[in-house]
């Protein structure tokens, strides 16, 4: 019975962080975008510098009505929110935070192809929602949200293959293993691939067009009301979290760092993520939205060429080396 | 729509367009203004809790100095749209000295603003000839009835309690014209005294200005 | 009983081999859904659980990696595109009334032809081959990648080979329209100038822009 306490707690674990980290990262979003326009942000919620905002947000969605659009189909538009949540939920099992068994929800022989597999599937649930929602601007954005998909997928995971090429294995724990400082330069082309691409299947800013407010209302959410709504950002967020989380394992070394390795490795993991996740809310604030077809461009044009030649680097500083 | 249309670029070289420079180097720019604002103090004003720092020449009430007031009616007829309402009769003075003619004069009655009209021109105040209206940067007269919004005589005059001392002149400047005269005739005033006393001073000497 | 008598028993089933057949159920049952409901969009959803099912049994039996592969590219990106092609014909919210077709019995039979023809031969290629999950994992990345990579290297090649062809083709395919709309653009642009648009300049141009994409 002690296997099943633990696994249990590791369960229990992954669903606090779950639950506290994109609260975290929401929050910062709130303050950091705020000063980067010269404002304050929230400074009421909670009394100190407004803490407590999401709380207040959570709690005044919790208590709004939940409308189902008349001619929407019910069952799916119910089932949409989940879909969109649960597979981030999933994936944060499989990301390690320290060396050795501890510091992992699920040791998983192909964790990499199990993270870029479920966090495909997340898609699934806008384009539900896009559709289920009997709404132009919803079925727009479902549209956009799935052109975005398949665009990004692909530089998503031929960047992610480099890595496994590098890394000589898929097994997310033994690709930080095989880290070494040198492969930053080496695989940084692939890394910048992998963030944007990962960031777009995201549906973030500069990449948000199928959220686009001004164009589309917002998107396949735009029906969308209460704890159903939430959890559609609850998302969001999660999905920023387990992107800066993956990119932190894939390329930046995990657990490693300059010193302190020993015991420390997972505030290394948690400290990279964090700077990546500011990273990902600044570029919010910078860029303005891309169009449609720029996105297409940039993807087809750029991201999948880029990613090619980084798996052309890969191979022949590999073959080179061994 | 099949034409390649100049502006679909990628978005890594915006810069490209206006003069050769390192690709991305204006998206390093934008990343490093927003950079910037971040380490800088926030604008923001968190007025309820903290009280903003007016000019002194803030356009915030109209108090009234009904002392001053002489029911000229200037400042009402001014107004552009009439927020100013004046009763005023008049009175009759009894004579100072015996035999002398009677006086009258005007008493104000009612004066107030309509602030819920009023649209802050500040003509009146700079109409009246003796100077009994004044702007004052007290602001925070909300009221949840429209009615509440015209302020009485007495209530415009708490107003005055507000206004801030007028500025400094500019060093150099010429005197204001009511303290010059004050002081030629405090001046005047003074001189007689000291002639008087070098008057007593001197037993016999003759007592200028003595009718 | 001469197959049960070669490997462990049909009688005694373990946990996995129970948790095989309901997973097994369901995934039949979702498919049968989805070839049956009239609902478009739903059928498409039904064929996500159908195929994640799928997913599962290949977990089930420690095939890791192809498990992974077949979330990743049937419900990351096939489904996806239906979903996509579904939206960009206006799939309705409710029934289709021509969602059923004339030929369902052909369709019948063609199907359970290919079942019987596909489960005869599976059942005769590995009558006794008994997969034993407690020892080393059969399905793991490394055993699939060597196994791939040195018995069945020429048809993963001349599958790559198809895929290029494919590929090539596609943008052929895609430049040609473009080349057609160019040809055709000054009289576009004199439609699109009096508010005029042929259906063919539109369909020209749209066609354009999914071959960009």
């Amino acid at each position: 019975m002690n296997g099943t306490v633990e696994v249990a707690l590791r369960l229990l674990i992954v669903f606090a962080v779950f639950l506290t980290f994109p609260l975290i990262v929401g929050q910062t979003e709130h303050k950091v975008m705020a000063h980067m326009q010269g404002r304050l942000g929230p400074m009421y919620a909670g009394g100190f510098h407004g803490w407590a905002q999401l709380i207040a947000d959570g709690v005044k969605f919790a208590q709004k009505e939940d409308v189902v659009p008349a001619d929407a189909d019910r069952r799916v538009f119910r089932l949409a929110p989940a879909v969109s949540l649960l597979p981030y939920l999933l994936v944060l099992l499989a990301i390690p935070l320290g060396p050795g068994e501890g510091a992992v929800g699920q040791v998983l022989d192909a964790g990499l192809f199990f993270v870029l597999a479920v966090m495909g599937v997340g898609v699934l649930g806008s384009l539900m929602a896009g559709w289920a929602s009997a709404n132009k601007f919803s079925l727009l954005g479902g549209l956009r949200t799935a052109a975005q998909l398949l665009a990004y997928e692909l530089p998503m995971l031929l960047a992610a293959a480099s890595v496994a090429m590098a890394a000589g294995t898929v097994s997310l724990p033994g690709i930080v293993e095989s880290f070494q400082w040198w492969w930053l330069p080496w695989q940084l082309v692939g890394a910048v691939v992998f963030f944007v691409a990962g960031l777009a299947e995201l549906q973030r800013p500069p990449f948000d067009m199928p959220v686009a407010d001004s164009e589309i209302v917002f998107g396949a959410y735009t029906e969308y009301t209460g704890l159903r709504f939430a959890l559609f950002l609850l998302a969001e967020y999660a999905g920023i979290v387990v992107l800066c989380g993956l990119t932190t394992v894939l390329f930046l070394g995990g657990w490693h760092g300059p010193w302190g390795a020993d015991g420390l490795g997972w505030l290394w993991t948690l400290l990279k993520t964090a700077v990546l996740a500011f990273v990902v809310i600044w570029l919010r604030v910078t860029y303005p939205r891309l169009r449609e077809d720029q996105l297409q461009k940039l993807s087809w044009t750029v991201l999948v060429p880029l990613a090619l030649a980084q798996i052309a680097l890969t191979g022949i500083v590999k073959v080179v080396i061994s | 729509m099949s034409r390649p249309s100049p502006d679909h670029r990628p978005a890594t070289t915006p810069s490209e367009r206006s003069r050769p420079s390192v690709p991305g180097s204006g998206l390093a720019k934008g990343l490093a203004v927003t950079l910037r604002t971040m380490t800088r103090r926030a604008v923001t004003q968190q007025y309820p809790d903290t009280q903003p720092e007016l000019p002194p020449r803030t356009r915030g009430v109209i108090g009234l100095l009904e002392e001053n007031c002489t029911v000229c009616m200037l400042c009402a007829r001014e107004c552009p749209d009439w927020c100013i309402y004046i009763d005023s009769h008049k009175e009759t003075i009894p004579a100072a000295t015996p035999g002398g003619r009677e006086r009258s004069r005007n008493v104000l009655d009612r004066f107030a603003i309509d602030f819920s009209l009023c649209m802050y021109c500040g003509i009146c105040v700079e109409v009246c000839p003796f100077d009994a209206l004044f702007w004052s940067p007290e602001f925070e007269y909300a009221e949840t009835d429209i009615r509440d919004l015209t302020h009485e005589r007495d209530r415009l005059r708490e107003w005055m309690w507000t206004v801030p001392a007028p500025p400094a002149l500019d060093p150099g400047a010429e005197e204001p014209k009511e303290v010059a005269a004050a002081r030629k005739t405090a001046e005047k005033l003074a001189a007689r005294q000291q002639a008087e006393q070098a008057g007593q001073a001197g037993q016999d000497g003759p007592r200028e200005g003595e009718a | 009983m001469s197959i049960a008598a070669a490997g462990p028993g049909f009688l005694s089933p373990t946990g996995v081999e129970i948790a095989f057949l309901l997973v097994g159920l369901v995934t039949f049952g979702a498919a049968l859904v989805t070839v049956t409901t009239r609902q478009l969009v739903h059928a498409a959803l039904w064929l996500v659980v159908a195929l994640g099912g799928l997913a599962v049994e290949y977990l089930l039996l420690t095939a890791e990696f192809i498990a992974w592969v077949q979330v990743l590219i049937y419900i990351g990106s096939v489904v996806v595109l239906i979903l996509f092609g579904l939206m960009l014909t206006k799939a309705p919210i409710g029934r289709s009334p021509d969602a059923d077709s004339g030929n369902r019995g052909v369709a019948l039979a063609v199907a359970v032809a290919a079942a019987v023809a596909l489960v005869w031969v599976v059942v005769d290629a590995f009558r006794t081959t008994w997969i034993d999950l407690d020892g080393t994992v059969a399905g793991s990345t490394k055993v699939t990648g060597e196994s791939l990579f040195r018995n069945w290297v020429l048809p993963f090649e001349a599958l790559s080979v198809l895929l290029l062809a494919a590929l090539v083709g596609a943008i052929v395919l895609s430049r040609r329209a473009k080349a057609d709309t160019a040809a055709r653009t000054p009289q576009a642009q004199g439609d699109r100038s009096t508010g005029r648009s042929t259906d063919r300049s539109a369909k020209d141009a749209k066609d354009t822009k999914e071959g960009s994409r």
